[in-house]
């Protein structure tokens, strides 16, 4: 284009917007911010459905069967630490990292009294597994048929992104594999072998441990989730990751 | 008048005297006397399962049992003595031996309760241990 041509040609500026178009524009963008703005701050778009909006999911609705989750009847656990040995035992867990661990809540009874609690923690097995959605080669996915969130060490190039993305701190880099390692409800060392439960579960003295398949009614697990007059609570519901680890007090 | 403000500075003095002495008795009375108590340092088993503690001073001292309601009958004076038995285990405490013979849910709280009141499991135990180390080196 030449010089001459470019002159008769006229300004694309901003400054030769008629005023209408401009005030148009403005209002697209504030429906446009007020529609995010109504959703996010006043809730007024999507909600979940508050009714039957607890941490089990609704008989019948399993993503999965078997569906394995594992039930923690909390209060009869004594930190023995005899599953944290058979998970090191059966699974070979370096002694800097672990599948599954032990914490401890202390609560004040008043005074110089102290209640503790101990809390058996593990991966949640989530159906909705933050890990798998932030690996960058795919090592680690969520199981079709079991719901199992399944680790290929040979994938895994060690980033690490998936260990900060675990709501649960439930994976551990082994030094041995150069690869993230994580619970896998002992599908490679027991259940693929036939046998019907976790090392864990078999090791605990209390039978705080209770391991099975959800979409089984006739399961214990689904039993000790659906019975009446139970509290029943997740670790961390709020990061939407829908755990698969529940805890009961009785 | 003299005399009578001489009597009630006296008897005042007595009297604080006598109140202070009362005071140091009291004081004396809560320190702990291991031959009427039994040992201070706590009872830990690691047998059947870890851990468990017990504390003389909460049983004798506090709750005010005598040497003789747990020994020889229940346990032996021996250190660790009940950790070599077979028996020794959560299913004779509901049976009404060892612990269970108090803690049955009327004399003291059932043994198939509070839990980790008397297990403090590996944590406690490291932070029991790791205590002792502190209060040794802090002297």
């Amino acid at each position: 284009m030449k010089i001459d041509d470019l002159e008769k040609t006229t300004s694309e500026d901003l400054g030769v917007l008629p005023s209408v178009v401009r005030r148009n524009i403005l209002k697209l963008g504030l429906v446009v911010t007020g529609m995010y703005l109504g959703g996010s701050i006043l809730s007024l778009t999507s909600v979940r459905n508050v009714y039957g909006a607890g941490v089990v999911p609704e008989v019948g609705k399993y993503p999965y069967n078997p569906h394995y989750s594992m039930v923690i009847r909390e209060k009869l656990c004594i930190d023995c630490e005899q599953c944290k040995e058979a998970c090191v035992k059966t699974n070979h867990v370096p002694a800097y990292g672990f599948r599954t661990t032990i914490l401890e809540k202390r609560r004040s009874l008043g005074g110089e009294k102290f209640e503790t609690t101990f809390m058996p923690v593990l991966c949640n097995h989530c159906n909705r597994p933050p890990c798998v959605r932030v690996c960058p080669t795919t090592a680690t996915w969520k199981d079709e048929k079991t719901g199992i969130v399944t680790m290929n060490p040979g994938r895994c190039i060690g980033c690490k992104t998936c260990m900060t993305a675990c709501p649960y701190n439930a994976r551990y880099f082994k030094e041995e594999t150069r690869a993230v390692d994580k619970c896998d409800f002992c599908f490679e060392s027991r259940l693929s072998k036939g046998q019907t439960t976790t090392a864990c579960v078999e090791a605990c003295p209390a039978d705080v441990r209770v391991f099975g398949n959800l979409a089984d009614p006739k399961s214990r697990v689904f039993k000790l989730v659906h019975a009446p007059e139970t509290m029943i609570w997740v670790l961390r519901p709020e990061t939407g990751a829908i755990p698969n680890i529940y805890y009961i007090n009785s | 008048m003299k005399k009578m403000l001489l009597v009630l500075v006296l008897g005042a003095g007595l009297l604080s005297g006598a109140l202070l002495f009362a005071a140091s008795n009291a004081q004396e009375k809560t320190a702990y006397d291991e031959d009427a108590y039994g040992p201070k340092a706590p009872i830990v088993w690691v047998k059947p399962v870890r851990s468990v503690i017990f504390e003389h001073k909460i049983h004798t001292m506090d709750a005010g049992l005598d040497c003789g309601s747990c020994h020889d009958s229940l346990f032996e004076m021996e250190n660790g003595a009940a950790e070599k038995k077979d028996d020794f285990t959560m299913a004779t405490l509901y049976k009404g031996g060892y612990c269970g013979s108090c803690h049955d849910g009327s004399a003291a709280f059932a043994s198939n309760t509070r839990c980790t009141s008397c297990h403090i499991g590996a944590r406690g135990h490291a932070r029991l241990n790791s205590q002792g180390g502190t209060a040794v080196k802090s002297h």
